[in-house]
This record gives structure tokens, sequence and C-alpha cells, in this order.
């Protein structure tokens, strides 16, 4: 508004020169009282014009400005989010990275533990079969020999119940019974 | 065979409680181990005595028969007459061991079953009946019997006790030892 008087008073200053060289003759602008008149209608088109065009072309241009530095603002917030969500995001990938880490660690570990535990009780195991084949192979060997044992005997004694029964005669049999009556005393 | 063997025992108590009185229960035992002898030796009259068809008179009239025949007692003519007549004749051996042990109790003596490989001699049997006399502290009567799978020497067996003096015996023994190592 200050510029528009600025260049109204600009015009207005300029009157004189337009009236002089209108007196030198032919100028654009006569200076009689039909420029008092014009001077009013300027200034009254002037008036209307800042009042019907010039008020709302500015608050057009502030709300333009203002919707301009609220997206300028919304866009800021918008990228500060963006960064907090990926710093946020880029502390829960270190996070997640260092559980996997860990998660790792601790499995490799309970694998080792494991496989130890594995190795040690196959050992055990494999000692007791080996004890468990070691104490049926003794008894199958002393049962063996006790039975080797029996048969051997079994055929000796058959062998010498027929050489006696062969052998036996009438005085054999009676020193046979008076030994077996000598030991009766013994029964008691 | 309990049951036979309870009834054995009651006619033998009967017959032992009679026979003592009459003051003859050895002579007694002796004539009923003849007739019952007789009764197994004798397949015909076993079977007329142990057939319940038979007349229970029948079965008494040949039992007093076998008696007499022998010459055995009144007392035990009537008895083997009355176990016939009441269908008890299969009874006898069972009637005559108890009678035997009652008898055997009452004079203080046992006997001992002796198993033998040759027929004992009457000094072999004197010197056995002898030493088991001393070892046992009372009279024994040995029961011989002959068995020729006996390899030698005697096993003599009295109540349950058991002395086995034959090589069968010795060589069991020895079998064992030698099984055992």
């Amino acid at each position: 508004m200050i510029r528009v008087l600025a260049i109204a008073a600009l015009l207005v200053g300029m009157v004189p020169s337009a009236a002089r060289a209108a007196e030198g003759g032919g100028g654009l602008i006569n200076l009689d009282k039909s420029i008092a008149i014009q001077a009013i209608n300027f200034l009254l088109l002037l008036l209307i014009l800042g009042k019907l065009l010039y008020r709302p072309l500015l608050a057009k241009m502030e709300e333009r400005t203002q919707a301009i530095r609220k997206s300028l603002d919304e866009a800021q917030a918008a990228r500060a989010e963006a960064q907090r969500e990926r710093a946020e995001h880029a502390a829960k990938l270190e996070t997640a990275y260092a559980e996997a880490q860990a998660i790792r660690a601790t499995a490799l570990k309970e694998a080792a533990e494991e496989q130890r535990r594995l190795v040690e009780g196959a050992r055990a195991e494999a000692g007791r079969l080996v004890e468990s084949a070691r104490n049926e192979m003794a008894q199958e060997v002393t049962r063996a020999r006790q039975e080797l044992r029996r048969e051997v005997v079994d055929l000796a004694i058959t062998a010498a119940e027929r050489l006696i029964r062969k052998s036996l005669r009438e005085e054999d049999h009676r020193r046979i019974v008076q030994d077996a009556i000598g030991r009766v005393d013994k029964v008691n | 065979m309990r049951s036979h063997e309870r009834t054995a025992r009651r006619y033998a108590k009967a017959l032992y409680d009679v026979a003592r009185e009459a003051g003859a229960t050895d002579a007694v035992g002796q004539e009923m181990e003849q007739v019952a002898a007789v009764c197994a030796g004798d397949a015909g009259a076993h079977d007329v005595l142990t057939r319940p068809w038979i007349k229970p008179a029948d079965r008494r009239g040949v039992a007093v028969a076998i008696a007499q025949k022998i010459g055995a007692r009144k007392l035990v003519q009537d008895f083997v007459g009355l176990v016939a007549e009441r269908g008890r004749a299969d009874h006898l051996p069972e009637i005559v061991g108890a009678y035997r042990t009652l008898v055997d109790a009452e004079l203080g003596r046992t006997r001992a079953q002796v198993r033998t490989a040759v027929a004992l001699t009457d000094g072999e049997k004197r010197q056995l009946s002898g030493k088991l006399e001393h070892a046992l502290g009372k009279r024994v009567i040995l029961e011989e019997q002959v068995d020729a799978a006996l390899l030698g020497g005697f096993v003599a067996q009295v109540g349950s006790l058991i002395f086995d003096g034959s090589l069968d015996g010795q060589l069991a023994r020895m079998r064992q030892r030698l099984a055992r190592g």
C-alpha cells in the first residue's frame, strides 16, 4: 500500500511538468481543473483496486506462503521422523545382530557340550559292552570247562564201573561188604 | 493212598490189641506176613479176594482157607477172613506193615532195609545188625534184598537214616568230587 501511494505521489509530482509541456503546446495532459478530478478518480481507483484486488491477492499470497511453510515444516518433521526411524531400525538391527551372535555362540557351546557328553556316553557304553562281553566269555569258558570236566568224569566213571563189574569176584564182594560193615560205626 | 494207609492202620491196631491180649504179637505178625505173601504170590487167590462182585462169604472162606493152609492160629484166620469179607484184602500188605511197626515199637526194635549186590552170609548179617544196633541203640531186624544192579557192597536204610556202603555210592561221590574239581 505504501508503495502504491508512493507511485501515486510520483505521478502527482509529474503533473506540473506535464502541464508545462501542454502550455508549450502539444502535451499529454492538460493542466486545468480536470487534473484534480483525474487525481481524485485515480485515488479512488487506487482505493477500490486496493480493496477489491490487492488485499485478496495479498491474502492469497499469505495463504500460499503459510501452506508452503506448513509443507516445509511437515517435510522437515517427516525427514526427522524418517531419520529417527532409521536410527531406531539401525539400533534394532544392531540389537538383533548381537542377539543372533549370542544365540549362535550359545548354540555352538551347547552343541560342543552335547557332543562331549555323547562321546563320553558312547565311550562308557562301549566300556560296559566290552566288560559284559568279557564276563560272558569268561562264564562261557567256565561253563564249557565244567561241562567238559563232567563229560570226562562221566566217561571215566562209566568205564570204571564196567571194569569193576567185569573184574569183581566173590572174594572181592565179601571184602567190599566187610569194609562197608566196618564203616557202619561212623554213621553216628 | 492216604486213606488206604489210615484204614490199614486201623485194622492193624485192632489186630495188635487182640494179639497183645493173647501175648502173641510177634507170632501173629509172622503168620500175617506169610498170609500176605501167599495172597500176593497167588494171582488166583488175590483175584478172588479183591473182586467186589464175589460174595463176601466166599471171600471170607478163601481167606480163612489160606490161613489154615499155612497153619496160622485162629486169631489170624478170623482176622484175614474179616478183612476179605469187608473187601479190604488189597490192604493186606499195608496192614502187615502197620502191624509190624506196632510190634517193633512194642519190642523196642527197628527194621533195616538192606539192598545188596550179592546175598549176605549169616556172619555178615550178624555183623551188620550188630553194628547197626550199636549205632542206633536198639535191636535191628535186617530185611535183605539182593539187587543185581548194585555194583558191590550194600545200602542199608533205617527209617530216614541211610548208610551207603556200596561201590555205586563211592563212585557217585567220586563223580561229584571230580566234577566239582
